[in-house]
């Protein structure tokens, strides 16, 4: 099971696409039953007093992100807006309102929402130009501007809208879990600023890691896990209910809102 | 065990909705991950190399928050949070980060501008500083000579705190003007007049890190507060981790409602009764033994000072019992059960907080309000407490007093609103000022500046806002000082380009949650862009070319005077050099400040120390009090006069006498107080007022017809009053305001979701979009106070007159709408006790558009 984590190796520290790449994505496609069970160990039973040998590991960066002290209050969506000066009408990370029941019965939630960093992803698949990639050192999805050649397949593959087209540069865009920043040892802009401490960020696939700690012993849940994504991205006692909800007849009152989806869903 | 079952209960059956995601789940544990630093360094995301990092401070809102700022190749392009501070743990909200885009608002004014057509015709010219100078200066200069230096009046917003010491105490001052107006009515004024009446103090601070229980009166402390990440974070991590319950009562279901154990919706402008009804039930049930019973020591409720606490107990009773939860249902439209169980949970939790804030206080019984709040934690003892509300403690600074050797300032009586209509305008009733120059008779300003302020959209009535400032008959001169081409500035015959608080020092005094005074500075990330200049060094020139030098120069200098002058921030944070490279900096052996008031003055003390040179007893208050620290002639004098009767004498409080023994007590801030927590005030029984906290229904609430409806206004997490419009970031979040219906309202008004409508009320009407909501009780509509701009630049509005172009993000701008400005509809119109301006109970119609 080791040997399926370690997809492609982590020697490798550069940014940019490095020769192998290719093959350590079709590594990784293979190895998808194994990574399942290997996520599902991680979750359940890995014995605290013995971790898990770290060499031939992998790193896997992760977030969790813990709803309970989410306030909705956008200090992430605006940072990364300024760490990457993302242009206006787009985000790589954003929060959705979910807001349900009716009165007095009411209540509302957040679901703050950023590129899953899938360990199976599908953008990557798609990609005809591998300009969208898994980096093998530390599992984060990223996109090489100089290769996007502006397709747009990714951003249809993509099931969580993580992704879209930068109008100034023309490639396909969206959340890199700051590496920039995290090479330095500094944590992610939305991470830092995060006003309720609801984000934590770190590597999934060391035990001894704070948020492996947190995903062992609470309740976390993916987004659409049934897609087989494999996402990176774990929420505590997130609201799931969604667009689709909303459109049930016999669910009378949720409405799913945030200004990323009135500009583009509407 | 009888309480738990009754809490379940409540929570299933009463009209609260629990939002029952905090309530299913387990709580959060608190971990973090160490593995990473939090922030305080940061790096290009295209090259990778460092960014400069310099500490400085926020100021999209009033928080003032320490942060971090970031500069690459000369430019600003990130402002983070301080990690170093501990009143914001290193964080800044959606607001603070956006500030990058203040400073390269591509509609920025960067020039000195003299209007060119008529008064807000549009048409400007790009003047130089000196021949703008050279005008407002000859202007100033004229009226001092004249010997009217009242005719500048100088109205300012929420400005920093070294502005407010440079302009308010030094600069205007010397040059001999009083006719000065903050803003102070528009927010907190009746929270302020009800603090300086009771406790002294003119802030409060909320002690969540300690608390069982949070009991909230429409405060939005996860959106906006005036303390807001400070307070936000450590709340949002008290409901996550389970530290306390928190029940919230708004009109609307805000985040913090949303994400409280419990929201409580409740009638407009009825806070007021159900506080009342639950001192009540706290006086009934004998919940105030104990930490109540104790603190009503401190407390006055009779006339008499020298009351004995089962004289107090009784006083309380016998004026609460008519206030009963069954008295507050029909009013407040809280059933009885949950006010009982709800004074119940809040008086035995101990410690427990309640918070309040402008959404209650800006009411026709504002001060009332906040006094019942204040009155239902001292019968609790959870006033000063750990875990209770408490004195706000700040940083104080020394700073430069300038020239002294000045004649007393004069000032245009129309700060204070029209004779009789405020009875104690302790703040000033700036919304009146403009009403007050339209009727003359106490006369008008020559020449009014405005500083970080927007008088004709950030009061109510802007319709007439607008006539008064464009008449040239009623105010011959108004300059506008302002990074932005905003409403006001439209309207103004000179625009002074302000640098953005980016661009300058200051020294702030932020309240910090913990306890324990913060010292820190803002100071410039990058030079001011343009031809824009600091107001403050602004202020230095004038006075030098009044004659009238200030001994300093610059705002810099000034701040920097104040960092030697400062004794904590001169020997222990480095002075100047030191804190403008920690950004912040406070005692780590410092104690939280609780329980102050219960210093003694022991036999010992009295006879050695207490009685220094000046000080004097006052029998009728029990007051010892200084003369000579309240500027009286003589000792004669002040004993002839007395304590109560000496204008500023509170100037010179030193401590109470509280039945033979002497305490520290609750010092005076503004009025002639005794040092007791007046819960019975006699400032207010002097102006023929209730001197106990007494329910008076909202007068035009009395008198509405069917179909009436009560208008509210409210704010958002991402902008900040008018202010944060222009930041892109936030406005294509947050660009429309529609109008908040519930279903069942819009149903009986004819009116389906997204309709067009027309709002009125006796001063105006608006049109703009209905948007259903069940997040909001019957019978009120409710509109955010952050659209419908019609300058402010090409984000906040459509119009950008003094833009670049910014190609090719300008036709990125996808949002359709920029809402509609309620204020329009609402009138200025003061709580009669301290002038507030009322934003929460206009009443309004309703029609399809
Ligand atoms: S910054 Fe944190 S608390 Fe605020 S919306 Fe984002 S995740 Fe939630
Ligand atoms: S709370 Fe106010 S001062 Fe603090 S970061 Fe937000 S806008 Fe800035």
């Amino acid at each position: 099971m080791a040997d399926e984590r370690e997809i492609g190796g982590r020697e490798s520290e550069e940014v940019c696409p490095a020769p192998g790449r290719r093959e350590a994505i079709q590594a990784l496609a293979g190895g998808l039953a194994a990574t399942v069970a290997v996520a599902a160990a991680t979750a359940l039973s890995a014995p605290p007093t013995e971790p898990a040998p770290r060499n031939g590991r992998g790193i896997q960066y992760g977030m969790v992100i813990d709803v309970r002290r989410c306030i909705g209050c956008h200090a992430c969506t605006v940072a990364c807006k300024s760490e990457f000066d993302v242009p206006v009408g787009e985000n790589r990370s954003w929060v959705e309102y979910v807001e349900k029941g009716e009165y007095p019965y009411v209540g509302r939630s957040f679901l703050p929402r950023l590129c899953n960093h899938c360990s199976i992803p599908p953008c990557v698949y798609v990609c005809p130009t591998n300009a969208t990639y898994k980096r093998p050192q530390d599992g984060a999805v990223v996109v090489d501007v100089g290769l996007c050649i502006g397709c747009k397949y990714c951003i249809q593959a993509c099931p969580y809208e993580a992704r879209f087209l930068n109008p100034i540069t023309g490639a396909a865009d969206k959340c890199d879990f700051c590496l920039h920043r995290v090479s330095k040892g500094v944590a992610p802009a939305c991470v830092s600023t995060c006003v309720g401490g609801a984000r934590i960020f770190g590597d999934v696939s060391d035990p001894e890691s704070e948020i492996s700690k947190l995903i062992a012993s609470e309740r976390v849940t993916v987004l659409r896990g049934e897609m087989g994504t494999l996402p990176n991205v774990y929420y505590i006692a997130a609201d799931h209910t969604d667009s689709i909800d909303a459109r049930r007849p016999e669910v009378r009152q949720v409405e799913v809102d945030n200004h990323r989806r009135r500009k583009h869903w509407r | 065990m009888d309480l738990m079952i009754r809490r379940r209960e409540f929570l299933k059956i009463g009209t609260a909705a629990a939002t029952v995601s905090a309530a299913a789940l387990k709580p959060a544990i608190a971990r973090e991950a160490r593995e990473f630093k939090p922030g305080g360094a940061g790096y290009s995301p295209l090259s990778g190399t460092g960014r400069e990092a310099v500490a400085t401070a926020c100021a999209q809102c009033v928080s003032r928050c320490p942060a971090i700022g970031y500069v690459e190749e000369g430019r600003m392009v990130k402002v983070e949070g301080q990690p170093a501070s501990i009143r914001t743990a290193g964080k800044l909200c959606a607001r603070g980060q956006a500030s990058v885009n203040l400073i390269y608002d591509p509609d920025r004014i960067l020039y000195p501008l003299r209007r060119a057509g008529k008064r807000g015709e549009g048409k400007w010219q790009r003047i130089s500083w000196k021949e703008a100078l050279d005008d407002l200066a000859g202007r100033l200069k004229k009226l001092r000579d004249a010997g009217q230096p009242e005719k500048f009046m100088f109205h300012h917003g929420w400005i920093s705190a070294s502005a407010d010491r440079l302009i308010n105490e030094v600069f205007l001052p010397t040059y001999g003007t009083g006719t000065v107006v903050n803003q102070t009515c528009l927010g907190q004024g009746a929270r302020q007049a009800a603090f300086q009446l009771t406790w002294g103090a003119h802030e409060d601070n909320w002690d969540f890190a300690n608390t069982r229980f949070v009991l909230n009166f429409g405060a939005n402390v996860l959106e906006a507060h005036t303390n807001h990440v400070a307070l936000a974070r450590i709340l949002a991590t008290g409901i996550a981790e389970r530290r306390f319950r928190i029940v919230t009562f708004d009109v609307r279901m805000s985040n913090t409602a949303a994400k409280s154990n419990a929201w409580i919706p409740i009638k407009p402008g009825t806070d007021l009764a159900v506080a009342l009804a639950m001192g009540n039930v706290v006086m009934n049930e004998g919940l105030f033994r104990g930490e109540g019973e104790a603190f009503l020591e401190f407390c006055k409720v009779t006339p008499r000072n020298d009351a004995t606490v089962a004289e107090k107990v009784e006083a309380l009773k016998a004026h609460l019992a008519p206030y009963t939860p069954e008295w507050a249902e029909p009013i407040s439209g809280v059933p009885a059960r949950t006010i009982r169980d709800l004074a119940i949970e809040f008086a035995t939790a101990k410690p427990a907080c309640v918070l309040s804030s402008r959404a209650v206080s800006s009411n026709y019984n504002g001060v009332d309000t906040e006094r019942a709040i204040l009155l239902l934690a001292a019968i609790t003892g959870n006033i000063d407490n750990p875990g209770g509300r408490c004195r706000a403690v700040v940083p104080e600074w020394s700073y430069p007093k300038g020239p002294q050797d000045r004649p007393p300032t004069r000032r245009l009586e129309i700060l204070n609103g029209f004779d009789g209509a405020v009875s104690l305008p302790i703040n000033g009733v700036g919304h009146q000022v403009l009403k007050m120059i339209k009727d003359g008779r106490a006369g008008r300003p020559e020449v009014y500046l405005w500083y970080i302020y927007n008088p004709v959209y950030a009061n109510g009535e802007v319709g007439e806002n607008i006539d008064v400032l464009k008449d040239e008959a009623l105010i011959p001169f108004t300059v506008a000082v302002t990074p932005f081409y905003d409403e006001s500035a439209a309207l103004a015959d000179l625009i002074l380009p302000d640098a953005t608080y980016l661009e300058r020092y200051d020294f702030e005094d932020g309240v910090s949650p913990s306890q324990v005074p913060e010292y820190y500075l803002r100071q410039p990330l990058v030079p001011p862009l343009g031809e824009a200049r600091d107001f403050k060094d602004v202020c230095c020139e004038l006075a030098e070319r009044l004659g009238i030098p200030l001994g300093f120069k610059t705002g810099e200098e000034f701040v920097s005077k104040a960092c030697q002058m400062t004794p904590e921030v001169a020997d222990k944070a480095g002075g100047f050099r030191g804190l403008t490279k920690a950004g912040v900096w406070h005692d780590p052996g410092a104690k939280p400040a609780y329980y102050g008031y219960r210093r003694e003055i022991s036999n010992e003390e009295f006879k050695t120390s207490f009685l220094t040179e000046g000080v004097i007893f006052d029998e009728e208050m029990g007051v010892y009090w200084n003369w000579k620290k309240a500027g009286v002639a003589s000792e004669a004098e002040a004993r002839r006069v007395g304590y109560r009767r000496t204008p500023g004498a509170h100037k010179g409080y030193e401590a109470q006498l509280m039945r033979e023994r002497i305490f520290i007590g609750f010092r005076p801030d503004r009025i002639n107080k005794t040092g007791y927590f007046e819960l019975y005030s006699a400032v207010l029984a002097e102006r023929g007022l209730p001197p106990l906290p007494t329910y008076r229904p909202v007068p035009e609430h009395a008198e509405m017809r069917a179909g009436d409806l009560v208008l509210t206004t409210y704010k958002v997490n991402v902008q900040t009053l008018s202010t944060t419009q222009n930041c892109k970031w936030l406005t294509e979040i947050y660009f429309d305001n529609a109008a908040r219906i519930h279903p069942t309202t819009a149903r009986e008004h004819g009116i389906g979701d997204g309709d067009r409508v027309r709002i009125k009320s006796k001063v105006g009407e608006i049109e703009t979009t209905a948007k259903w909501s069940h997040s909001i009780v019957p019978g009120i509509v409710a509109i955010s106070t952050h659209a419908g701009r019609w300058e402010y630049g090409r984000y906040a509005s459509k119009r950008a007159p003094f833009g670049v172009d910014d190609a090719p993000f300008d036709r990125l701008k996808w949002w359709p709408t920029n809402g509609t400005h309620p204020n329009w509809v609402i009138p200025n119109s003061p709580e009669p006790v301290s002038g507030q301006q009322r934003w929460g109970d206009v009443v309004v119609t309703l029609t399809k558009a």
